[in-house]
């Protein structure tokens, strides 16, 4: 597992979507148990380019197209890790998995449970947001909140390339069903990504950016924003800290409660819906623990309570960007101290 | 079920009605346990008519082939040589049950001999489904069944999973108890058309349509289909016609509840497929044999239900404990250490490109 320890490694610049190639490709070399399987992906487009060149190098057994079946397909999935093997299905974009909640949520999820601890069930399910360019109301849905709240499932959100690569090479090794949730508008950032094969153990979140006034924490797509923001805020003396949860599910508690006991403020930052999702989650557990012990009120910066529109400009309005971070951790640093 | 010395030295006849009789016999007298002691606190969907298949099944399988049955799943646990012992415990939801007491009868299941339910219909598809993908993918011959009821075809998955198996070619068969009702809903109230197998057919897989309630038929009918379906020729689909004795749920009958006459009742049952082979064997050779068989099965179940009784429930942080293993592949440890290749934790160049 991967330890916070500073080592000399080869690493090469890739983008968050080669990354995830490089992990599949890694994957099915650490693993002849792993296969990888979804609608096009062994197609001309690779999925954004996520599975280019796998079925080349690993043949059509382990790497292949299917019919637009995707209740069937997770229940090959199902089967197919109770049994011995790793699969990872991939859909294009997680509004199309929804067909698939029955075998993920009524048959994975408690797969392990119902058999009195005895069974695995080691699925990793890819799911890409289409966040931006007119995705609409059916190709956008980050439903990452659901899925947490699933006792057996982990929901899994890289913010980087290097951290999608050794998430998902977690993910595929992990023995419990995970939910791999890729922003599709982070496809294009760049990093530097080791190129060996390297993992991160789930429920580990990320200290991005050491900070003293606020805590942001957040996930996924909106880690760039975040960091972004805490750049803004730098320039007007307001010093950020940056929780990068990286998984939903295991969720790091103590990582969040320690950050938010040093900055005293908590500004969350979620790529989803307002009402009952992560960010109230959050919050709320950090209310239980601290409790008055705060120097301001918590805040959340989310998507508005709607399903998302498509025109360009309707879009611009809805999605939060890094100025609305800034204004909520602003708020969060000079509102007028209560109590404490 | 430990198998004893009597089980592993019977005759193949003698046997498939040992088998029927234990799963008759250990029905009647959980159901006669059921409500009066209130010790069996989950529903139950008792298999009391529909032991022919399963008995027909545990000639021919191996303890590595996969088998996924719908609710009504005593029988095909047993069939599959799970223990009696743990079944019946799980059922008191103690912790000496097969699934650790949280499963009871709707979800009973046996991890070591490869045997699976589930209370949503359809879902006894899906796991031999992608076992037998599992079974192929490692060019193994164990074969994967799955057991559903006409239900099956009312959910739209089924036709997903005909299509799956037969363009993968995978070890599976689909076994089709058709008992005419889903809960208390006749097929003929859900369906326009009623054919079955023929649906399967379409999509390719090839059938057999035989009498549910005729073990030796059934039996004749497996050994010529399971060797050919380890061989690689692909999945198939069998339907029998068969039939409930009890209600729904519970060791009721449904009776007056009027979705079922009493003489179709009276008309399966006098097609009743543990007397039909009972009779069978008492008029051949091996009929002295019965009796002594008989008792030996009912002494076994009268132990299993003690000993039930007699267990403890599970500790419930134990309990709670299960629901993620938190493991990882052994793969993972070959990269644990001071030469694993690491990341620098704060990934400081990680920033936004142009997206």
């Amino acid at each position: 597992m991967l330890s916070p320890q500073n080592q000399a490694t080869q690493s090469t610049r890739l983008t968050f979507a080669q990354a995830i190639n490089a992990g599949l490709r890694q994957a099915l070399e650490l693993d002849p148990a792993v296969f990888v399987y979804g609608i096009g992906a062994d197609g001309p487009a690779g999925i954004f380019g996520t599975t280019s060149g796998l079925v080349d190098k690993f043949g059509p057994r382990r790497v292949f197209d299917t019919p637009i079946a995707e209740a069937g397909l997770a229940a090959l999935a199902a089967g197919a890790a109770s049994s011995g093997l790793r699969p990872v299905l991939v859909h294009q974009r997680l509004d199309f998995m929804l067909y698939s909640v029955d075998q993920v949520v009524n048959w994975m999820a408690p797969w392990r449970f119902m058999s009195g601890g005895r069974a695995k069930m080691p699925v990793t399910i890819r799911a890409i947001i289409g966040k931006g360019w007119g995705q609409g109301p059916q190709h956008t849905k980050s439903l990452h909140a659901w899925f947490a709240h699933v006792p057996g499932l982990q929901v899994v959100m890289p913010g980087s390339p290097a951290d999608a690569k050794g998430l998902l090479l977690s993910s595929i090794m992990s023995d419990d069903p995970t939910l791999f949730i890729e922003g599709r508008a982070l496809f294009s950032m760049q990093d530097e990504v080791p190129d060996a094969p390297y993992f991160i153990r789930l429920g580990e979140a990320l200290v991005r950016r050491e900070g003293s006034d606020v805590t942001i924490v957040t996930m996924g797509s909106m880690v760039p924003l975040c960091l972004q923001a805490a750049d803004a805020l730098d320039a007007s003396a307001i010093s950020a800290e940056l929780v990068d949860l990286r998984c939903l599910m295991p969720l790091d508690v103590a990582s969040v409660i320690a950050s938010v006991k040093k900055t005293g403020r908590l500004v969350v930052v979620e790529p989803g819906w307002r009402m009952y999702g992560a960010a109230a989650e959050i919050i709320a557990t950090v209310a239980e623990t601290l409790g008055n012990n705060m120097r301001s009120r918590p805040r959340r910066v989310t998507w508005p309570q709607s399903a998302v529109p498509t025109g360009s400009k309707l879009e611009e309005q809805f999605y939060p960007t890094s100025d609305d971070i800034v204004g909520a951790c602003r708020a969060s640093v000079t509102e007028a101290s209560g109590a404490k | 079920m430990s198998a004893t010395m009597s089980e592993t030295i019977l005759p193949t006849r003698l046997r498939l009605y040992r088998m029927m009789y234990l799963i008759r016999r250990a029905e009647e007298l959980l159901m006669a346990e059921y409500h009066p002691a209130n010790e069996m606190r989950c529903p139950i969907h008792f298999c009391v008519g529909q032991e022919a298949m399963p008995a027909a099944l545990s000639a021919v399988l191996r303890r590595d082939d996969v088998l996924m049955s719908h609710y009504r799943s005593h029988g095909y646990y047993l069939a599959k040589g799970a223990p009696l012992d743990a079944m019946v415990a799980e059922f008191y939801g103690k912790a000496t049950g097969a699934n650790s007491g949280v499963a009871g009868s709707m979800e009973l299941g046996s991890h070591d001999y490869n045997f699976y339910s589930g209370a949503i219909v359809g879902g006894s598809l899906f796991i031999p489904l992608g076992a037998a993908f599992s079974q192929k993918y490692r060019g193994v011959d164990d074969i994967s069944l799955s057991v559903i009821g006409d239900g099956v075809f009312d959910e739209g998955i089924a036709y997903e999973i005909f299509n799956l198996a037969a363009l993968h070619r995978l070890p599976l068969l689909i076994i089709c108890e058709n008992n005419k009702y889903a809960a208390h809903t006749a097929l003929e109230r859900r369906q326009a058309v009623t054919l079955l197998a023929e649906r399967a057919k379409v999509f390719g897989l090839p059938i057999d349509k035989l009498d549910g309630n005729d073990a030796e038929l059934l039996l004749d009918t497996l050994q010529r289909l399971v060797p050919q379906i380890r061989a690689g020729k692909g999945p198939h689909f069998i339907e029998i016609e068969t039939y409930r004795f009890c209600g729904h749920v519970g060791p009721g009958t449904d009776e007056g509840m009027g979705y079922r006459s009493a003489a179709e009742i009276q008309q399966w049952k006098a097609r009743d497929p543990v007397l039909t082979m009972r009779k069978r064997l008492a008029e051949s050779a091996e009929g002295d044999a019965l009796e002594g068989v008989e008792r030996e099965v009912e002494a076994q179940i009268h132990a299993a239900i003690a000993a039930a009784k007699r267990a403890d429930f599970a500790d419930i942080n134990d309990i709670l404990a299960n629901n993620w293993s938190g493991g990882y592949s052994s793969v993972v440890d070959r990269f644990t250490g001071a030469s694993a290749p690491i990341f620098r934790g704060d990934q400081s160049e990680a920033r936004p490109g142009p997206f």
